[in-house]
């Protein structure tokens, strides 16, 4: 009994950072249709940043804005520098709808290979600000703890926050519009370009954040190599497109289904199956919905 | 007289040769992604492998079991890839360069982690004492390379290669030629991993076994760095990016080893310099410097002209 | 035209291919490897970076400490010993890339204690011993398959195999926990089968064995393995992976509130590396462990005090541990077989004398070892001990008993193995 339980709570704090990174990959596509597969890159770097913040002043609190605003920072120089320079460049010719893509994959690289050279290969350790102990009902110790609880309510409260953002507000209205219909949204007056880097400036800040949960849940420490950010990657590109790249509810929906199905695979059929497991279910969902559970037909096109 | 270790370089070289053109094929020429080209070239290896260990097979044969191998693969998954697109066939492929070599730690015959050798034995005593192992190596690759790329060459310019190049221009169009592009699409990846598997198992020759480590995600996105740097779409720059790829940790290390940097550095250095390269590339030179080159003469030309 | 040119760069392309085949068809010269009348060049891959490197980093500082230390008094017979370390990262491709760096461009004589068990296999596929000739020394991995001399001709490890730590394991459990619900964590490779096998000869059933894929030891990962060790209410757990997996292990069981009897392979048993990765020594307290070595607390041990004394002076603050020791130790190995070799040692010779002399080489293990010509069998046991209040693993009762035992069917034995005395100043004689 107590192992479906502690399997399901696995599966949701994971699934709940898997999210995190679903959102920001979902932002992204939504606001310049690119796939930024440097998207876990930056979390890492935003996480490095949180780290020497707590290296210099011992407070998670003050770590986490600091990671997102420097999160968010970057993600916007990234996509003002590069991105924009990629769509000019590339437009045409047999390689441009891969151009982004590629060049995305360039920039994880470069991104790893200097963090680095500028930290080491060594792991470095961050703080958690709440207790990871297992909470304990009826006198067994659960997966869950008062970490992790922070690390759900803060991933729900993103997502609401974000929605209403992107549903109730003219900002949020600006950014859908510019992805969608950009010429449109410029005859209206909206500053296409300076939305398209919000968009991304919120990916940035919605990456740190996965990025300092993920350390701080797991093994607390971080490194260029490590195991938890290579997780990262994979699992929020997998959550984003088996959610459906179109909604953020669907990235939330995409990252949970994610985390709890690998926590049952791995924990009720066999734990070698860490790396496949991943891949079977892409392959399976894509199979049954190539649009994602909640995609539409015709968004897949894009 | 040449050094041991050139001629090591020289096989990966061919490897390399090998498998970015059937990156050019599927994505330059028939315009879809593959970031999973690491796990095809893995299921090629893999079968020369266990045909070998096996069934005992001559290693010619085993070559051709390894292209076979991974074409049917290939089809498989461009069967599965036609009815995706874009990012949905970036993140298929991706996930299953990730998955596919550790299902070899599943099933016993496969090896596991440490994988299972792969031999091709010593070359023949008529070529005399001295020729190395790795000489013999070079040798195979070397020939192999050579013979496929003319296949490919051919293919490319045949109806095949045409009706690749139109799909991947404007789909509806060619499907109001004709053209069936569904099957096309399927054709290329078919076409596209048997080659990739020729090269799966020339690798896993040079290394002399074949583990799921030797195929790591890494591998996928040299390739794809290596088609880019070649020119995605033509055949004839190839050995430009296999060489720059099998080049760059010796510049690297002689780079590092100029500025006498520290330990960090000098193992980062390589990726640094291949992502950079790769980001350099899309950027100033989208299609390739061949490519480039042809369209600046074209257009040198052209105002001659006038 | 256009297409005149594109063919011309592929047929240039083709024709330096050619080139290339004739070329390397001129025979090479003759030339000796990695030894000069002044120096010995030595080359080590290991993981210094990334997932697995926890704690096994240290050993190459600790190996030159040891190499400074003997080079400073004399070398062997006047040449001194260089060792290049090059990180493989723990993938076996990398460790055969640089395994073929340091033979083919750093030109070393012999590689020494290459780690991990896939590893080694990879390498010494490419090594190709029976034509390269390649010494690859004092390997770091238990696994059984290496001592096999018609396998591996030029490979030889040092450490206990996994089949003999899992024997006695295996017999300690009999005579301790009998009538127990006993868990298992294993790697999902050779490592982990190796274990497997030595389990079975010992007639061990387990209550439930968890497999964990290489380089997925997240603390995420660990909760999904306790929580099915709960589900089978194991008593005993041993866990039978590496540093990093141990100590995720350990450090989300304090989380939980998860505390069976402990007992720790000597893969990644190591104290002092568990204990910084933040694994309250609490929780080792009371841990049963093994290691054929001396205890690293031990100061009474000559060994143990000349090597930390050494190490403290070479590397100043690094806290010495069992990977410390155990670097030494092999260095130290590693010196007496180059001595071995003669005044002027060649491939051929240190081979020679391993097979030949190896089973005297003295060193600071409390169990013998077994070198032979058709069995390349290192150290063949270990003591048990258990982890003390601050998590420093010490003999039961503070005496070393030590058993013994082989990789096949041969029983459990005690040891009365008497370790020879150092020879003077910790150098080869």
């Amino acid at each position: 009994m107590f192992q479906f339980i502690n399997t399901l709570l696995i599966g949701i704090t994971s699934g709940a950072i898997y999210a995190l990174m679903a959102i920001a990959m979902v932002l992204v596509w939504r606001s310049t249709r690119v796939i930024n597969f440097a998207q876990a890159g930056m979390a890492l770097l935003s996480t490095y940043f949180g780290y020497e913040v707590m290296a210099n002043f011992n407070s998670f609190w003050i770590a986490l804005p600091v990671a997102m605003i420097g999160g968010a920072l970057f993600a916007a120089f990234i996509e003002v520098v590069f991105m924009r320079l990629l769509v000019k460049h590339s437009s045409s010719g047999p390689i441009a709808s891969v151009a982004p893509i590629i060049a995305t994959l360039g920039l994880l690289g470069v991104i790893r290979a200097v963090v680095s050279m500028i930290w080491g290969g060594q792991d470095l350790r961050i703080e958690a600000p709440l207790s990871n102990d297992g909470f304990t009902l009826a006198g067994e110790v659960l997966v869950f703890s008062p970490m992790k609880l922070l690390t759900l309510l803060t991933v729900l409260g993103l997502m609401i926050l974000l929605s209403i953002l992107f549903q109730k507000t003219n900002l949020g209205l600006a950014l859908r519009a510019s992805a969608y219909a950009p010429e449109i949204a410029r005859l209206s007056g909206i500053r296409v370009d300076a939305v398209r880097t919000l968009g991304w400036a919120l990916a940035g800040a919605a990456g740190a954040v996965a990025g300092m949960f993920q350390t701080v849940n797991g093994s607390g420490t971080i490194s260029p190599d490590s195991i938890e950010f290579s997780l990262l990657l994979l699992a929020g590109f997998i959550a984003a497109v088996i959610g459906g790249l179109e909604s953020l509810l669907g990235a939330v929906i995409g990252g949970m289904f994610l985390g709890i199905v690998i926590s049952f695979i791995l924990i009720y059929i066999n734990s070698g199956l860490f790396f496949i497991a991943p891949f079977i279910i892409l392959l399976v969902v894509l199979l049954i919905r190539p649009q994602g559970i909640i995609g539409t037909k015709a968004a897949r096109r894009a | 007289m040449v050094d041991e270790l050139r001629v090591y370089q020289g096989a990966l070289i061919a490897v390399y040769v090998i498998a970015i053109a059937s990156i050019i094929l599927l994505t330059g020429y028939s315009g879809q992604v593959s970031l999973g080209h690491g796990a095809l070239m893995a299921v090629g290896a893999y079968a020369a492998a266990v045909s070998r260990i096996e069934f005992g097979i001559p290693i010619v044969l085993t070559f051709f079991i390894a292209v076979l191998a991974a074409a049917i693969g290939g089809a498989l998954l461009g069967a599965a890839a036609a009815r995706l697109s874009g990012p949905y066939l970036a993140g298929t492929t991706l996930a299953l360069a990730i998955g596919l070599p550790s299902l070899a730690n599943q099933f016993s015959i496969l090896g596991g982690e440490q994988g299972i050798f792969f031999d091709v034995g010593f070359p023949p005593l008529s070529l005399g004492e001295d020729f190395t192992q790795y000489k013999w190596f070079f040798w195979i690759a070397a020939l192999a390379a050579l013979i496929s790329m003319w296949l490919l060459q051919n293919v490319l310019r045949s109806r095949y290669g045409r009706t690749w190049r139109a799909g991947r221009g404007n789909e509806v169009a060619a499907q109001l030629c004709g053209v069936n592009t569904a099957r096309s699409k399927i054709l290329a990846f078919t076409v596209s991993a048997g080659i990739a598997g020729l090269a799966g198992a020339l690798l896993s020759m040079t290394i002399g076994t074949v583990s799921p480590s030797a195929f790591p995600l890494a591998l996928s996105f040299s390739l794809l760095t290596g088609a880019v740097l070649s020119g995605i779409s033509t055949l004839s720059g190839v050995m430009i990016g296999a060489v720059i790829l099998v080049a760059i940790p010796e510049l690297a290390d002689v780079i590092a080893h100029r500025l006498g940097t520290s330990e960090s550095v000098t193992t980062n250095l390589p990726g640094l310099i291949v992502s950079g390269l790769l980001i350099l590339t899309v950027l100033f030179v989208p299609n390739g410097p061949v490519e480039q080159h042809r369209a600046r003469t074209a257009k040198h030309l052209a105002s001659k002209k006038i | 035209m256009k297409a005149m040119n594109r063919r011309k760069l592929l047929t240039a392309s083709a024709v330096l291919a050619v080139v290339g085949l004739a070329a390397t068809a001129i025979p090479a010269q003759a030339r000796e490897v990695g030894v000069s009348p002044t120096q010995i060049k030595l080359g080590m891959t290991l993981p210094m970076t990334g997932a697995a490197s926890l704690g096994y980093n240290k050993i190459p500082g600790a190996a030159k400490a040891y190499f400074d230390y003997l080079n400073a008094n004399g070398g062997i017979n006047g040449r001194q010993v260089t060792l290049i370390v090059k990180d493989d990262r723990y993938v076996p491709t990398e460790a055969v890339a640089k395994t073929n760096e340091l033979i083919l461009k750093d030109k070393v004589m012999a590689l020494l204690a290459p780690l991990g068990t896939a590893n080694v296999k990879a390498v010494a596929a490419v090594v190709n011993p029976a034509r390269r000739g390649v010494p690859v020394l004092f390997i770091n991995t238990g696994f059984s398959g290496f001592a096999d001399a018609k396998k591996y001709p030029t490979t030889y490890p040092v450490l206990p195999s996994y089949i003999m730590e899992a024997k006695i394991m295996g017999e300690y459990i009999k005579d301790n926990f009998a009538g127990k619900k006993i868990g298992l964590l294993y790697q999902d490779d050779d490592f982990g089968s190796d274990a497997l096998a030595g389990f079975k000869t010992a007639g061990i059933n387990f209550a439930v064995r968890v497999p964990y894929a290489a380089g997925s030891q997240t603390a995420a990962a660990a909760a999904g393995w306790i929580t099915k060790f709960k589900a089978a209410e194991a008593d005993v757990v041993i866990l039978f992976g590496v540093s990093s997996a141990t100590s995720a292990m350990l450090g989300v069981s304090a989380q939980l509130q998860y505390k069976p009897q402990w007992m720790l392979g000597s893969v990644g048993g190591d104290a002092t590396t568990i204990k910084l990765t933040g694994v309250p020594a609490g929780v080792l307290f009371n841990a049963i462990g093994f290691s054929p070595v001396p205890a690293t607390t031990d100061m009474k041990d000559e060994y143990v005090k000349l090597f930390s004394d050494i190490y403290a002076k070479a590397v100043p603050g690094s806290p010495f541990d069992l990977n410390v020791l155990l670097g030494m130790n092999t260095a130290f190995m590693a010196a007496q077989a180059l001595k071995a070799a003669g005044p002027n040692p060649t491939r051929k010779s240190l081979i020679a004398a391993i097979n030949t002399k190896g089973a005297s080489f003295q060193n600071s293990a409390l169990v013998p070892t077994n070198y032979s010509k058709n069995n390349h069998v290192g150290l063949t046991g270990y003591w048990v001990g258990k982890y003390s209040p601050t998590g420093d693993l010490a003999p039961i009762g503070g005496t070393y008993v030590a058993y013994t035992t082989d990789s096949g069917s041969g029983p459990v034995v005690k040891s009365n193995y008497k370790r020879p005395a150092m020879p003077a100043k910790g150098l080869p004689n």
